[in-house]
């Protein structure tokens, strides 16, 4: 999962990078509005968390912008001033979700989390997709029932592709998604971790979680299962 | 402090009072004058009068056998004519009659006695007014007597009284008093009528000023304009320029106070997360300072932010911003399915219940309310804004939640309650709420909902009337 986040604050920015990272996502950092709109229209993002305080471009600004310009990024705005208009005009403006400072990096985390799943049309937590179960809190993954270990790198894959149902996802995006900036594109290190994935949820062939599809990426297909055990 | 009535009639009513006052002393005085000129000049006319028939008589007596005697045309007819009310008669120093005159035939009650307190000296004549000494006739006399010694007639001293009734002349200085009460009266009223409308047009301006310092308080206006005469242009310009620095001002202190918090409250967002590092006892002992550096923080900085200042607040519609409110917490809390109803009943034909609070404080009130809401409800928030009495707007918001325990109540309005006494985000947010409701004399009360769940009563100033 990719985030941006957009904080002039650079010691608070750096924390929330640090402590994004440390929870397996990729996360880009913009110091100013402007340059957060830029991020925003170059690279596709899971969530992206605003201060509305910023230089150039105020945190308002830059979501009427995104959502004038049909981007649909989950947004949760940060507000130092904690007053309710700026946050009812945040929200109004197209933000989903905001937070008071000071706050809990766990808080920021949870909402974050909350805002991605709402996104993908979650409402729990648990994402169940026929005979998978996904604990996003936990991070477990459970195929009719029994526990699946899976690396941190296979389960933010096999997350972000269960956040994107029915829809087909291409190797750019999952790069895009799941890697840094400078990461090589050519390298094949996907269709490695897609065959690892497959092969750790589906090890009898019977399940075909996630399909190729020719030239175009990947698809995860779940139906409910007959032969879910439950 | 007792003020005395006079003090609270408006500047029309003073200036009608001193015009009534100033002008009905005039009028008094001049209708004064003019009745003792009109009495003195029939008092005059009525001594000029008997004066001549005097000298007439005078003119008219014929010595005869050493006596006088009359010509039987004396110049006056009404001498000649009984109970006529001109009488005339002659008689010598001592008392004995000379001459009556016929119109005194049936009025026996003038010879008896003097119609004066005293005869004239020879030569001379006097005037005076005489009750007739019949008590039956009210009659009132005027009397001219005048004394002279007839030489011819043995030098005997007599007096020539001649009376008339001062009835006619009465009824004319009665009549000229009606007349002189009428023209004045009507002249007062007109006069008070035209001071009266000159009095509203020349006030008008004031008028329109103090109309204007209403809509100002009721929140219509934002200046009270500088369409003024030439006197109050000066104050009007004043008045304005105090409104708008007094704007400002606030503006300014707001914004002070937002940078305030935002300068304060991003560092210790850093602290907050850079003390996730540490270990041991010293994380122990700042993680609580800045706990309670954020809540002070947090506290200080609304209640400062909504000093009530001493130009009135606006009047403000309160539900469509606890709608605004609720649309925009509908969009956070989207993953609940949460439903709102809004309901109002306002009073007086009004289209929606308005409060008499900042909008911001307002919103900062209802923000954290309806939060609350939302946080502690499963489906249901209702909003309701009544009027429970005059002067005041109650808005509750309830939930289907679990409600708060009756012991909790009090904690969760403590001021200054320390975070980690209550739980985060609620305890704070409702104690600004009830601080900031203080500020404006209102209130905070917390009670069950027939939802189920908490009842948060809030109530707010509103208009009086």
């Amino acid at each position: 999962m990719r985030l941006l986040i957009v904080e002039d604050e650079t010691l608070l920015a750096a924390q929330i990078d640090k402590f994004l990272r440390e929870a397996d996502f990729v996360v880009d950092v913009a110091s100013d509005g402007e340059e957060g709109l830029y991020y925003a229209r170059e690279y596709g993002y899971d969530a992206a968390v605003l201060d509305l305080g910023l230089p150039k471009l105020d945190g308002i600004g830059l979501i009427e912008i995104l959502r004038r310009e049909e981007n649909t990024v989950p947004v949760l705005i940060l507000t130092a001033r904690g007053d309710w208009r700026d946050k009812v005009t945040g929200l109004e403006a197209g933000a989903d979700d905001y937070l008071t400072k000071p706050f809990h990096m766990e808080e920021l985390l949870a909402r974050l989390k909350v805002l991605i799943r709402r996104a993908a049309g979650y409402a729990s937590a648990v994402i169940e997709q026929g005979p998978l179960r996904l604990d996003t809190l936990r991070k477990e993954v459970r195929v009719e029932g029994a526990p699946v270990e899976l690396t941190a790198f296979e389960y933010r894959m096999l997350e972000y592709l269960a956040m994107n149902p029915s829809r087909v996802v291409s190797k750019a995006e999952l790069t895009d998604r799941l890697y840094e900036q400078d990461f090589d594109r050519d390298s094949n290190v996907i269709e490695v971790f897609i065959g690892r994935l497959r092969r750790k949820l589906d090890p009898d062939g019977r399940l075909k979680p996630i399909r190729t599809i020719r030239g175009q990426g990947y698809r995860f297909v779940l139906a409910p299962s007959q032969e879910s055990t439950g | 402090m007792r003020r005395i009535p006079v003090l609270r009639m408006g500047l029309q009513a003073r200036l009608l009072l001193i015009a009534a006052v100033v002008l009905g002393a005039c009028l008094g005085t001049v209708g004064w004058v003019l009745d003792r000129s009109f009495h003195g000049a029939m008092l005059a006319g009525a001594e000029e009068q008997l004066r001549t028939v005097a000298y007439g008589l005078l003119g008219a007596a014929k010595e005869r056998d050493g006596g006088l005697v009359f010509d039987t045309e004396l110049g006056e007819p009404r001498l000649s004519q009984p109970d006529s009310g001109l009488y005339a008669y002659v008689d010598a120093a001592g008392g004995a009659a000379i001459w009556r005159s016929p119109s005194m035939v049936a009025s026996g009650d003038i010879a008896g006695r003097l119609p004066l307190p005293r005869r004239p000296a020879p030569g001379e004549s006097f005037f005076g007014i005489a009750e007739s000494a019949d008590v039956n006739s009210a009659a009132e006399r005027f009397v001219l007597a005048y004394t002279v010694i007839w030489e011819a007639v043995g030098g005997i001293e007599m007096t020539f009284w001649v009376l008339a009734d001062s009835h006619p002349y009465r009824r004319q200085i009665a009549a000229f008093r009606r007349n002189i009460a009428i023209g004045l009266a009507s002249a007062a009223a007109i006069f008070v009528a035209i001071q009266f409308a000159a009095l509203r047009w020349g006030l008008t301006p004031l008028r329109r000023m103090a109309d204007r310092i209403r809509d100002l308080e009721a929140g219509a206006r934002t200046d009270i304009g500088q369409d003024y005469p030439r006197e109050l242009f000066g104050l009007a310009r004043n008045l304005n320029r105090f409104i708008a620095y007094e704007k400002a001002n606030r503006e300014r202190y707001r914004r002070a106070m937002d940078d305030l918090a935002h300068s304060l409250k991003t560092p210790l967002a850093v602290l907050k997360n850079a003390m996730r590092e540490l270990n041991g006892q010293q994380a122990g002992v700042f993680d609580e300072q800045v706990q309670r550096m954020e809540t002070t923080v947090a506290h200080q900085l609304s209640r400062a932010a909504a000093v009530r200042t001493a130009m009135p607040t606006d009047s403000i519609a309160v539900l469509p911003v606890a709608a605004r409110i609720a649309r925009a917490l509908a969009r956070a809390y989207a993953e609940k399915p949460i439903k709102v109803e809004l309901a109002e009943r306002p009073a007086g034909g009004k289209s929606h219940l308005t409060v008499r609070v900042d909008e911001r404080d307002l919103m900062e009130m209802l923000g954290n309310l309806i939060e609350n809401g939302f946080k502690y409800t499963r489906t249901r928030v209702r909003i309701t804004a009544t009027c429970p009495g005059p002067g005041s707007v109650q808005i509750a918001i309830e939930d289907d939640g679990d409600g708060i325990v009756p012991d909790k109540r009090q904690l969760v309005l403590r001021r200054g309650a320390r975070a980690d006494t209550a739980t985060a985000g609620q305890g704070i947010g409702l104690a600004v709420v009830l601080e900031l409701a203080e500020v404006y004399d209102g209130r905070l009360q917390i009670g069950d909902s027939d939802l189920g769940g908490a009842a948060l009563r809030l109530d707010l100033p509103t208009d009086t009337g």
